[in-house]
This record gives structure tokens, C-alpha cells and sequence, in this order.
């Protein structure tokens, strides 16, 4: 007997040093980092079918964050038309971002939040400012706090000063700049890690005036962003020159990869992407070398034990039982399939 | 004044004016075989009345005959949006279609040419008033202004004119053909016409009325009516009379309507749908584009000010001006009127058109006829064009429409700016002579 | 002593529970003609949960469905996503029938008190929970059908059905594809890991001629008088393989779904594949694997044959090898089925004609439903009703007209349809000029109007593989003869191209018509406050007077 009662103490007491050893780790962590949670949205603008490639671009980036922790539930992928299965696809329900095809970004396990006609301005914009109608889903509001570390990916048309939605509408540069401080202000981020790959991408984020933006476009002013190669059998133009660099480097990385955000703001030189790459770092109060790419990318979390939880079973047997009680004598019956014909005859 | 009306009278029986009436029958029946034609033996009976010049929202038969279809089954007209007809006019419809047992052309050609003669004789009533202004005011007029004047042939023969523009012209007759219930509405408009004119206060309060309740435009005819009266009567009170009997009457046909109806939906289906213009099908007005294009957030301040420009804009300052002349105030209101209003169509252009020529001793003196003539008749061929290549043949767009509307309002506003010019022009020569000098120098006539 | 306690009772619930709600999984086959292989997953979960409301927990029943039926107040619900169109004349009847795009109907309980906002609210948590536009789904494009749709589950006996508490609507644009099949397999319990469900891979999924995702929730009796009622969750899975796109005649799973069966799914009841044997005459096939067991099904007045297989822990694939070369049969017709189009050329009016064939050696009574959007402008009184050369009477009609940016037609027919013979339902309308921000961003690709739905009570069960209303499954429907078959036929959907204006005008428009407006207000202001005056003409040309006017101008400087 006595045995048999130690054996589980052992255990007790282990689990406890465990518990006291990782959470100093967790709590000089905690101390460095001051997000708790990751968000991403990634916004594909452009509509029709010779724009494949920025939603191969969008589909790239969710692959990778997904492969890097961020759960779908924190990912808010817009796409504002249907690639993977449109008649023209001669490979349905797949997405390329390489002529080998040997990478289906749409995959398997794919989750749109917001598709076709509903990717508008005034939908991004409410968003991220969190001013959604009521009754719109968990999977469409952007459920951030004040240490949440957003990605704000964007790909489509754009031109100096604004970003075309779906060929019909706009976003202007300080649109975006205001909904990012309206962000702010409603204490809807801790940081933001902003990208764009668009003709002329830096001048969507000069206007940006709120803290703890980094931001990073395919283009300077006055310069087009390039696409990257053509697959032959698709037809079209397949993926973006940044995007396609940036996702090469990406796919370097893992949950645990140390590599930081200067090297990724380093990504894609001129001689690659044709276009210069524009950073914007004057917002962001950390230098990019310290942060670490999963800081945005991925969902490295700091976690807390907590060790006094009760757990209470008794509300749980209760309610099973209060439903076997409630049998009510109703009777009930099967309506006819389809309306009798005879009582309209006269 | 007796002398004058037995001079009138003289001149009534004058062999010219006696064959006057044998004229008219030949017009009538002339352009009553043309109607007849074009509607049982010509096969462009169906293409005339699908024509958006011709057929709005407000007054297609095809509308009108699925209101009374949907009725005749059961269901509320008034539910859904195809009809913008009041109740009293669809009971109306019912009972001429169905009761009188004639086929629908016939009413139509039947009540066109009764406006034609109902034209007439209101027109000759004006031309005696006129008559009666010239012989009254004669000794105050200038010297060497008698071409000015009408001449007694020019009062007699005006009438005639009136009722051949109206039968003869292009938009009266694809009105008529084409089953556009603006031939009613005209119908009721001429007799308030030929009432005020014949000075019955009554009457022609009861007549616009309907008017006002078929379209609610001819709200604004009130203020000639009562200026009319007060002129007639010399009173103010038996004046205002003659509005609160409008007033009386359009409330007693709205509730009518509202007992035909047993909803308020016509209320929002007839007066909603012209003011608040949701169905933007083109048609030769300005509304359809500039709402289709319009910002939403700018579409109520527009909507507003559009009406307004239509209605109460000019209402008070032409009635200023001309208030000596209700006939002419009318004419000028009903045409700005058919430029600005929401759903405009040819029958209300056919029937000022039709009004113009007892203003013929104008015409001398206007200075664009030419070119509102020539866009009258490029307008006119062009719409339909453009309309076929914008919508059938995939080769134009709604641009191109808009131009030829854009066109034809500009050709409208210049006629009737040009006539109410030429006539305070020559209210002035008549008064103060067509000499243009100042003791020696030379002057020319300016408005300041 | 407090965890032993703990875990006796989870296996107390867990045994409580695994009585109440039982999930099994079905594949049938059917090879449709030569060229089409016809392959129907059924996954059903019935629950025993009184109808008061369900605050237990459920085992397999997703969670997340309950939630929103019970919030809602949600009686019955039935969501279909399709891509493709089912063709009734080569294919017969499908076990689901849905119309290409999205589709949905529910029925809410009669004790809902703002139906409108519940369905509204409800679409909402529908696009969020399957990733499709539902959300575009509100009064201004919904319906109330009268007579094409009834509860197909069970109703309180005292209550009569009302039509008020039915919400249906169709998005015919809708496009399905793996971003709808993966949240559609999430409420799956074995979650498209092991079981049938392994089977459901996208890439070959979308590879079909049709495809089309159902969900179907309703209440059903759970005990022989019907006075206990439990919930129902139909999950199916249509897909119609075209030998062409396969390659060849002989198909198999790994053929179809680029994999076998891995493992059998421990919570399903059972697992089970039925092939139908029919076409075994006509085109003779040898069933790559022997069956588990035969069933011969007879159901009105039809006979056919399942070859059955129960899958088990191994890996299996079963498969069919065509034995000759193959064979033009010729396609027996069904017994009903329609088609839509459209007339009429131009973008001003046009007409929409609807063809119902009905095949059966006596009369037919069909129920036609016409869901029609607002931006078409319908003439009821064109609405005509021919057989051949003769008019047909309806023996109800039931319209409610739309309401411009407001509210969808709704138009119903009963109608009789004499025996062999084509019924043609035509109807007139015009096309509505909207507003330039109402046009969707690719305004010129076109306006869609949902399918038709043809309801039929058939007197015979000729290619009808449908379940009978009391079945949950595959297996209920086996040697089910009832008085009649329910079919609900649902025809092409159509595309309208709506005239459109000028994108690029607005400022010019309202520059324009402004300008036309001010050129009647410049004269007539004139006139109405001006009076003419003569005034010494000014002999003076132009350049002087300019030069008088500079001259003016200079001698101010001077000063």
C-alpha cells in the first residue's frame, strides 16, 4: 500500500518543480515579449482570372503563417475571386505560386473568411476597426487586444496613394492611415507588421502616423511591382516577384527559427524584384534585428500555468440529469410530403 | 364690352370662320384614320408602345393592364411596384375596357381627338380674351405697333392650329398609339384648360384635381387658377374659394382611392415613386442618369432640389411677371414642367407643343427657332438610334442616350425662354413704340 | 479517491450518451449511364433530444450546429452547395436533389417572434460556419413558398404548417470548392481522418461533373408513436464521375478519391458501401470485390440490386471492371423533368419559359416554384401556360409580386399536366436599370436567377433512389414502397445581362444635367426680375472699349 501511495507523490512533486522551473523561464520571457497573441489578414483585392497571381500571393502568405502557428481562427484570409475553382483552372480545387506545380497553396484545409463581392473597402475597413453589423461571425471580426501582433498583408492594383479593390472601388493611403490609428486608439494591437505587394506600394504607408507599424512594400513611388514567372499551363501569370522572394525566405523559417525581421525586410533585392523594396521603420520602436520573424509570422506564445484549478463535474451530471426528466407526452407527426392537389378542385 | 362681343360675333359668322368647324371635323377624322391605321393595320403598334419615350413607368398600358390582371386575381396592385396608376384611374380602365365593351385603340383615338377639340375651344376662348385685351387697350398702345398685334384672322385661325398641331404632330400620335395614359391625363388637363378659360371656377378646380391626383405636377397649376379667379372675380375670397374646392376635390378622390384600395400602398406606389424617383429606366427627361450616376449619399439632396427645380422654382416669379397673361403662365409652367419633371414623356411634349401656336404673333420676333426646330428634329431621330445601339446592338452606351436627352431638354428650355423673352419684349414695343432711339442717339433695348 | 470518482462517471455519461446519438456513414454507387458514375456519402447523426431544447452535451452531434439551432430557433434546416447541374434526362433522380450554387431553407419553430431577424442572424452564423456568401442572404432576397415546401421532419400534431415560419433562398452565383468542403468535414466526428470521410479529397472532388455539398437537420420520431422526438443531421456528399475526365471506363475508390478506405471511423455505427447493380445488364461489369451480402430492393414496382460492403479496420477499395466494349444504350427518360430559359434578345424585355415533360402514362400533378429577383420587372399577365397548341388552367397561383431593391418575386403554380405531354410556362418582364454603386464589380458578366424547383408526389419509384420520409439512411430506402416518391426538380439557373451605364460618368453626369438645369434657370431669372430699358447704344468696338477699360486701370495706378 505505502508503495503504492508514493509512486504518485513522486510524480506530484515533479510535476511541481516542473511547474515552478518553467514559469521563471516564461516570466523573463514574458518580460521581452509583449504580445500575447497573433493575428493575420491577408487581403487579395484584385477580381478575374488574369489576376491569379495575387491570389496565389495571398494563398502563399497563409500557407506560411499557418505552417508557422497561427490557427485559422486568427487568420482573416479575403479573396476576391474564386482561382481554384473556376472554370478556367485545368487543375481544380489548386492554387500554384511555382510553374513546377509543385506547391498547392490553396491545399486541403483552407478556410476563406470573406470571398467574392465581399471583399469591399468598407468591409476591410470595419475590420480592422472592429465596426462590424451585429451578428457577423466569430470568423469574420478581427478579435484583437492590445497585445496582439497583427500581419497585414495586401496584394492587387494599386496606384500613388491608393489600393484598388475588386477594379470598382479604392482605398486611399490615408483611409488606411486612419483606420490604423483608429486601430490604435482602440487598443487593437500591440504591433503591426504591414506588407504590401502592389505597383507604387510605398505610398500607402507614408501616411501612416500611429506607433508600432513596420511596414514594407514591393515598390517605391513611382515604380510598378513586377510579377515573377508565367506557368505555361495555367496560362497566366502565377506569383509576384516579392511575394515569391519573401516566401522563399519564408519557407527557411520554422516555429522555432531564430531569424529576425531585419533579414526579412532584406528580402528581395533590386536586382531580383526589379522594383525597390520600401521599408518604413520610423513608427516601430524595436530595431527589426531584435525581433524575431515569428513575432509576426508565427504564434510563438508565452504560456502561464496556473496550478489551483478546480475542476467541478457536479453541474456536468446534474444537467444530464435534468434532461432525462423532461420527457414531455406530445404527440407529434409527419406533415404530408407535398400539398394535396384535391382541395384546390372545386 | 357688349359691342365687342357682337363684333366677335360677326366675325364668328364670317364665311371663312363658318367652313372653321368643317375644318376641324376633316382634322379629326384625318387624324383619326392615321391613329386607326397605325394601331389596328400597322404592325408597329407593340414596338411604338415598348418605346421608353413613349411608355414610362407612370403611364404604360402594359402596366396598367397587369394592375388590372393582378386585381381581377386577387392580388393588391398596389404590393409590388409595376403600377403607379392611382386606384380611381385603374377603376376607370376597368370600366372602359371591360364595361364599355370597345376595343382599348378606339378609346384611345376617341379620347385624343376629344382633347384636339376640347384644345380647340378652350384656345378660342383665350383667342377672345386676347381680343378683347387688344380691343380694350388699343387707344394705350404706341404708335406703328399694329404688327404686333394679332390680326382678327390670326385669332380665328389659331384655334385651328392648335388642334392640327395637336393631331398632327409626331408626339401626340405615338402618344395615342402607343396606349400611353398621358392621352387621359391630357385629356383632363385640357379640360381644366378649356374650364379656367371658360371661366368656371368649379369646374376646372374639379378637372385639375384630377390632374393633380393622376400626376401630382399639376399641384403647382393652382396658383394660375387662382390668379385667374381673383382676376375674374375680383375678390380674393371667391378666389380662394376655387383652391379650397381643388383641395376638397383632390381629397375626396385620394379617399376614393383609399377605399378602392383598402391600403395606403398607392399612396407610396403613385406619389412615392414620382417624387422619390426609384426606377431609373430612361426616359427624355434629365432624372434617369443623374440618379443613376448619383452618389448615394448626395441622392436626397438632389432628389430635393431636382423637385424643386421642377415645381415651386420658377412658380412664383413667372406668376409674378405674368399674371396678366394665366394662359400663357400656364403654358410656360407646363413646359418647364415636362423639361424637369421626374417621368416626362412625349404626350406631355405633344401637348405643349400643341399650345404654342396661339402665341403665332410671337414667332416673328424669336430669335432660335431655327435651331430649337432643328434639335426637335435631330432628337427625334436620334433617340430612338442610339437607344437600338445601346441596348440591342451592344455598340453604344447609356452616354450617348443621355446626350440626346441632354439635347432635347436644351432645345425645350431655349422655346420657352425665347417665347416668355419675345413677350415681355413686345409687351414693351407695344407700349413704348419699336422706336429704338434716346432724343437723338441711338439705343439698344437691354434687361436690367 | 475524487479522479476514480471522475472517471466512473465519464464512462457512466459516455455509456448514457452513446445511446442517445448515433452516427453511421453510407456510400452508394451508382453507375448512371456508360460514361457516369453517380457516388452518394450519407452521413448521418440522430439524436435523442426532446424538442424543448438541448442543454445536454452532445457526443457526436456537432456541437457548434446545436448551438446555432437552438439559438435561432431553427425547427429544420436544410443547406445545399452545389457546383454543376444535375442532368435529369440522362441521369434519373438524385438521392439529394439541390440547384447549382447555394441553396437553403429552414423552417423555424412556430413560437419564433421576429422571424426575419432570426433568419437574417442565422445565414450570418452559416457563412461564417461554412465559408460561403450566406451572409448576402436577407428579406430582400428570400421567399416563403406555399406549396413546394413542407416539413420534411416531424411537426407538433396539434400545429398546422405555416408558411410564414419557412425561409427559402438560393445564391445561384455561389461558388463551391475546398474553402466549403473543409468546415463541411469539420462537422464530420471522425473529421475526414479515418472512415468514409478519408475519401474527401478536394483536388478530386472538384474534378466531377457535379458536386454538391448537402446538410440537412430536422426532428424525427425516435419511438413507434412518434410522442419522443430526436434531432437528425443528414450530411451527404453528390458527386457525378464522367469516365471521359477519369480516363477510363473502370473505376474504383482509389480511381474516384486518389485513396482507399485507411481505417473504418470508430464512432460511426456502421460503414457501409452499396453498389447498385443495375446497369450490370446493359453494360455487364465485374465487381472487383466480392460483396459482404446482395440486396434485392423492390419499391414501386422497381426492382434493383445492391452488391454491400461493411468497411472494416483494413485498408479497402472495391472497384469495377467492365467486361465488354462499351455499348450505346439507349437512355431511358425519366418520368419527369424540366428546363429553363431564357427569351427574348436585347436588354430591355425579355421572357423567361419554363418546360416541364412529363413522361408517365397519366397526369401529373406538379407544384412549380419561380423565385425570381426584383430587378427583373415580371408581367403576370403574360404569364401563359401551353400544352401544344392548348391553354392550360392552373389549378392555383400563388404571386407575390417583388418590390424594387426590396423583395424577390415569388410565383407558384400547381398545375396537372396531362399524361405525355410538355408543359411550356412562359412569363414576360423587363430588365431594371439600377444604380451605379448596386452593380457588382464585374456588372458586365451578368445577373443571375436561381433555378426553378418542380415538385412532384410520382406514383412510381422508376430511378428514384431518394430516402422515404421516416428514413435517415441509404438502408431505409431499400424495398421502401410508399403511396408516392417526392421529387423536387430544380432546372438551369440563368444569367441576365442587365443594361448598364457609363462606370466612369458620375462627375460628368452631374456636371451636365446641372449645367442643363442652370441654362433654364439664368434666362427665366432673368426675365421674371429684370425689365428691358433702352440705353444709349455704345458705338465703341470692342478693342476700344477693352482699351478704355485698361486705360481706367492705368490712370489708377498712376494715382
Amino acid at each position: 500500500m505505502n508503495s503504492i501511495f508514493q509512486i504518485p507523490s513522486f510524480i506530484i512533486i515533479f510535476i511541481f518543480s516542473f511547474i515552478i522551473i518553467s514559469q521563471c523561464q516564461i516570466e523573463t520571457d514574458w518580460a521581452k515579449k509583449d504580445h500575447t497573441n497573433n493575428w493575420a489578414v491577408l487581403v487579395d483585392t484584385s477580381r478575374f482570372w488574369f489576376n491569379y497571381r495575387h491570389i496565389a500571393n495571398v494563398l502563399s502568405i497563409y500557407r506560411s503563417v499557418k505552417r508557422l502557428g497561427i490557427p485559422d481562427s486568427q487568420i482573416i484570409l479575403m479573396i476576391a475571386d474564386d482561382m481554384p475553382c473556376n472554370p478556367r483552372n485545368p487543375r481544380p480545387a489548386t492554387v500554384f505560386n511555382n510553374a513546377n506545380q509543385h506547391i498547392n497553396v490553396y491545399g486541403d484545409d483552407v478556410e476563406v473568411d470573406y470571398r467574392g463581392y465581399e471583399v469591399t473597402v468598407e468591409n476591410f475597413v470595419r475590420l480592422l476597426t472592429g465596426r462590424l453589423p451585429p451578428g457577423t461571425p466569430r470568423s469574420k471580426q478581427l478579435l484583437t487586444d492590445e497585445g496582439s501582433n497583427i500581419l497585414i498583408y495586401l496584394t492587387g492594383h494599386g496606384g500613388d496613394g491608393f489600393l484598388k479593390f475588386q477594379d470598382s472601388e479604392e482605398i486611399g493611403s490615408q483611409e488606411m492611415a486612419d483606420a490604423l490609428e483608429q486601430m490604435w486608439q482602440k487598443q487593437r494591437y500591440n504591433e503591426i507588421f504591414f506588407m504590401l505587394d502592389t505597383c507604387q506600394a510605398a505610398s500607402m504607408y507614408e501616411r501612416f502616423y500611429s506607433p508600432n507599424i513596420l511596414a514594407v512594400g514591393s515598390s517605391l513611388v513611382g515604380e510598378d511591382s513586377l510579377s515573377h514567372h508565367v506557368d505555361p499551363a495555367i496560362g497566366v501569370y502565377i506569383i509576384d516577384r516579392y511575394t515569391y522572394y519573401a516566401l522563399a525566405f519564408l519557407e527557411s523559417v520554422d516555429a522555432d527559427s531564430k531569424r529576425n525581421m531585419a533579414e526579412f525586410l532584406k528580402v528581395c533585392p533590386k536586382r531580383d524584384c526589379i522594383s525597390t523594396v520600401g521599408v518604413r521603420k520610423d513608427l516601430f520602436k524595436r530595431n527589426p534585428k531584435d525581433v524575431p520573424i515569428t513575432d509576426f509570422f508565427g504564434s510563438v506564445r508565452p504560456v502561464e500555468v496556473i496550478e489551483d484549478v478546480v475542476i467541478e463535474p457536479i453541474s456536468f451530471i446534474s444537467k444530464n440529469i435534468s434532461v432525462e426528466e423532461t420527457p414531455k407526452i406530445k404527440k407529434y407527426r409527419y406533415v404530408p410530403p407535398l400539398v394535396n392537389f384535391d382541395q384546390f378542385i372545386q | 364690352m357688349k359691342g365687342l362681343e357682337q363684333k366677335n360675333h360677326e366675325n364668328r359668322n364670317s364665311p371663312w370662320i363658318k367652313c372653321i368647324y368643317g375644318r376641324l371635323a376633316l382634322l379629326c377624322l384625318s387624324a383619326a384614320a392615321i391613329r386607326y391605321w397605325l394601331i389596328f393595320f400597322s404592325k408597329y403598334q407593340t414596338t411604338i408602345a415598348d418605346h421608353l419615350e413613349i411608355s414610362t413607368p407612370l403611364n404604360s398600358w402594359k402596366r396598367v393592364k397587369e394592375g388590372l390582371y393582378l386585381y381581377s386575381i386577387g392580388i393588391n396592385p398596389y404590393d409590388g411596384d409595376m403600377l403607379h396608376e392611382i386606384p380611381t384611374s385603374l377603376f376607370f380602365y376597368q370600366y372602359i375596357t371591360e364595361k364599355l365593351g370597345l376595343s382599348t385603340g378606339v378609346i384611345f383615338i376617341i379620347s385624343d381627338i376629344a382633347t384636339a377639340i376640347i384644345l380647340f375651344l378652350a384656345t378660342r376662348h383665350y383667342m377672345f380674351l386676347i381680343y378683347v385685351e387688344r380691343e380694350v387697350n388699343k387707344d394705350h398702345y404706341a404708335k406703328e405697333t399694329d404688327e404686333y398685334l394679332y390680326t382678327n384672322m390670326d385669332l380665328g385661325k389659331a384655334p385651328l392650329y392648335v388642334a392640327a398641331t395637336f393631331l398632327f404632330n409626331p408626339y401626340t400620335i405615338f402618344n395615342c398609339v402607343g396606349f400611353a395614359t398621358t392621352v387621359f391625363y391630357n385629356c383632363f388637363l385640357s379640360m381644366f384648360l378649356f374650364m379656367l378659360l371658360s371661366r368656371k371656377a368649379y369646374m376646372s378646380s374639379l378637372f385639375l384635381s384630377i390632374c393633380t391626383s393622376i400626376s401630382f405636377y399639376s399641384i403647382i397649376l393652382t396658383v394660375p387658377m387662382w390668379l385667374q379667379f381673383h382676376k375674374q372675380f375680383k375678390g380674393k375670397l371667391r378666389a380662394i374659394l376655387s383652391v379650397i374646392f381643388f383641395v376638397m376635390n383632390f381629397a375626396v378622390l385620394l379617399f376614393i382611392g383609399h377605399r378602392l384600395d383598402n391600403t395606403n400602398a398607392f399612396f407610396e406606389n403613385v406619389y412615392g415613386f414620382i417624387l422619390s424617383v426609384p426606377d431609373l429606366k430612361p426616359n427624355i427627361g434629365l432624372f434617369w442618369y443623374f440618379f443613376t450616376e448619383m452618389f448615394d449619399h448626395f441622392r436626397e439632396l438632389f432628389i430635393f432640389s431636382f423637385q424643386i427645380n421642377a415645381t415651386i422654382l420658377y412658380l412664383i416669379p413667372l406668376a409674378l411677371k405674368f399674371r396678366n397673361d394665366v394662359f400663357l403662365l400656364i403654358t410656360a409652367l407646363l413646359y418647364i414642367l415636362t423639361i424637369f419633371k421626374s417621368y416626362p414623356c412625349v404626350g406631355d411634349v405633344g401637348l405643349v407643343i400643341s399650345l404654342l401656336p396661339c402665341f403665332k404673333h410671337l414667332f416673328n420676333y424669336s430669335q432660335q427657332q431655327f435651331l430649337i426646330f432643328v434639335i426637335y428634329l435631330v432628337t427625334f431621330c436620334l433617340g430612338p438610334i442610339v437607344w437600338h445601339l445601346w441596348i440591342y446592338s451592344n455598340s453604344a452606351n447609356a452616354n450617348f442616350y443621355f446626350g440626346v436627352t441632354l439635347a432635347f431638354a436644351v432645345a425645350q428650355i431655349f422655346l420657352v425662354t425665347d417665347i416668355l423673352f419675345v413677350y415681355i419684349k413686345r409687351e414693351f414695343c407695344l407700349h413704348f413704340g419699336k422706336k429704338r432711339k434716346i432724343g437723338q442717339k441711338d439705343a439698344i433695348l437691354v434687361l436690367e | 479517491m475524487h479522479y476514480a470518482f471522475i472517471l466512473l462517471l465519464f464512462t457512466f455519461i459516455e455509456i448514457c450518451i452513446s445511446e442517445e446519438d448515433v452516427f453511421t456513414e453510407e456510400l452508394l454507387i451508382k453507375p448512371l449511364n456508360a460514361d457516369n458514375v453517380y457516388t452518394h456519402f450519407h452521413f448521418t447523426t440522430k439524436w435523442n433530444v426532446p424538442d424543448s431544447g438541448f442543454s445536454s452535451h452532445s457526443r457526436i452531434f456537432p456541437r457548434i450546429l446545436g448551438e446555432i439551432i437552438e439559438r435561432y430557433n431553427v425547427q429544420e434546416l436544410h443547406i445545399g452547395l452545389t457546383n454543376g447541374l444535375w442532368r435529369y434526362e440522362k441521369w434519373g433522380y438524385p438521392v439529394v436533389s439541390a440547384s447549382p450554387g447555394g441553396e437553403i431553407w429552414t423552417w423555424f419553430k412556430p413560437d419564433t417572434k421576429d422571424v426575419d431577424k432570426n433568419w437574417k442572424e442565422l445565414t450570418n452564423s452559416l457563412s461564417g460556419l461554412l465559408c460561403a456568401s450566406f451572409n448576402f442572404i436577407d428579406s430582400t432576397n428570400t421567399i416563403s413558398p406555399e406549396f413546394s415546401f413542407r416539413p420534411q421532419g416531424i411537426i407538433d400534431n396539434s400545429e398546422k404548417v405555416n408558411s410564414s415560419y419557412l425561409k427559402y433562398s438560393s445564391l445561384p452565383r455561389e461558388i463551391v470548392c475546398t474553402e466549403n468542403l473543409t468546415p463541411w468535414k469539420k462537422l464530420l466526428p471522425c473529421n475526414a481522418k479515418t472512415g468514409l470521410g478519408s475519401l474527401l479529397n478536394s483536388g478530386y472532388i472538384h474534378n466531377t461533373r457535379y458536386h454538391s455539398l448537402g446538410l440537412h437537420l430536422r426532428r424525427i420520431c425516435t419511438d413507434k408513436y412518434c410522442s419522443h422526438t430526436g434531432l437528425e443531421l443528414q450530411q451527404t456528399i453528390s458527386l457525378v464521375y464522367d469516365s471521359k475526365t477519369l480516363g477510363t471506363r473502370n473505376w474504383s475508390l482509389i480511381k474516384f478519391f486518389g485513396q482507399g478506405i485507411l481505417n473504418s471511423c470508430d464512432l460511426a455505427e456502421s460503414s457501409t458501401i452499396y453498389i447498385d447493380n443495375k446497369m450490370n445488364s446493359s453494360n455487364p461489369f465485374r465487381l472487383t470485390l466480392k460483396p459482404d451480402e446482395v440486396i434485392t430492393s423492390i419499391r414501386g414496382g422497381t426492382v434493383s440490386e445492391f452488391a454491400k460492403y461493411n468497411v472494416g479496420k483494413t485498408i479497402f477499395s472495391v472497384g469495377v471492371d467492365y467486361l465488354t466494349q462499351k455499348e450505346v444504350t439507349i437512355n431511358q427518360l425519366p418520368v419527369l423533368y424540366a428546363h429553363q430559359y431564357l427569351s427574348g434578345y436585347g436588354k430591355e424585355n425579355g421572357g423567361l419559359v419554363l418546360k416541364i415533360t412529363n413522361n408517365h402514362w397519366s397526369e401529373l400533378d406538379v407544384v412549380v416554384l419561380q423565385n425570381i429577383p426584383w430587378y427583373l420587372q415580371l408581367y403576370l399577365h403574360t404569364l401563359k401556360i401551353t400544352v401544344g397548341d392548348k391553354m392550360l388552367k392552373p389549378i392555383k397561383l400563388k404571386f407575390k409580386p417583388g418590390k424594387l431593391r426590396t423583395r424577390y418575386h415569388h410565383l407558384e403554380i400547381l398545375l396537372r399536366i396531362p399524361a405525355k405531354s410538355v408543359a411550356t410556362v412562359s412569363l414576360n418582364f423587363d430588365y431594371t436599370f439600377l444604380k451605379w454603386q448596386e452593380y457588382p464589380p464585374d456588372a458586365n458578366h451578368g445577373f443571375y436567377i436561381g433555378s426553378a424547383i418542380i415538385s412532384c408526389y410520382l406514383p412510381l419509384a422508376r430511378d428514384f433512389v431518394g430516402l422515404p420520409q421516416d428514413g435517415s439512411m441509404i438502408r431505409d430506402s431499400f424495398n421502401a414502397s410508399r403511396s408516392g416518391y417526392l421529387v423536387q426538380i430544380r432546372t438551369e439557373t440563368l444569367i441576365v445581362t442587365l443594361p448598364t451605364p457609363d462606370f466612369s460618368m458620375p462627375y460628368n453626369v452631374i456636371c451636365l444635367a446641372c449645367t442643363v438645369v442652370a441654362l433654364a434657370f439664368g434666362p427665366l431669372h432673368n426675365i421674371t426680375t429684370k425689365r428691358f430699358i433702352l440705353k444709349v447704344k455704345d458705338d465703341r468696338t470692342l478693342l476700344d472699349k477693352i482699351k478704355a477699360k485698361l486705360g481706367i486701370n492705368l490712370k489708377k495706378k498712376e494715382d
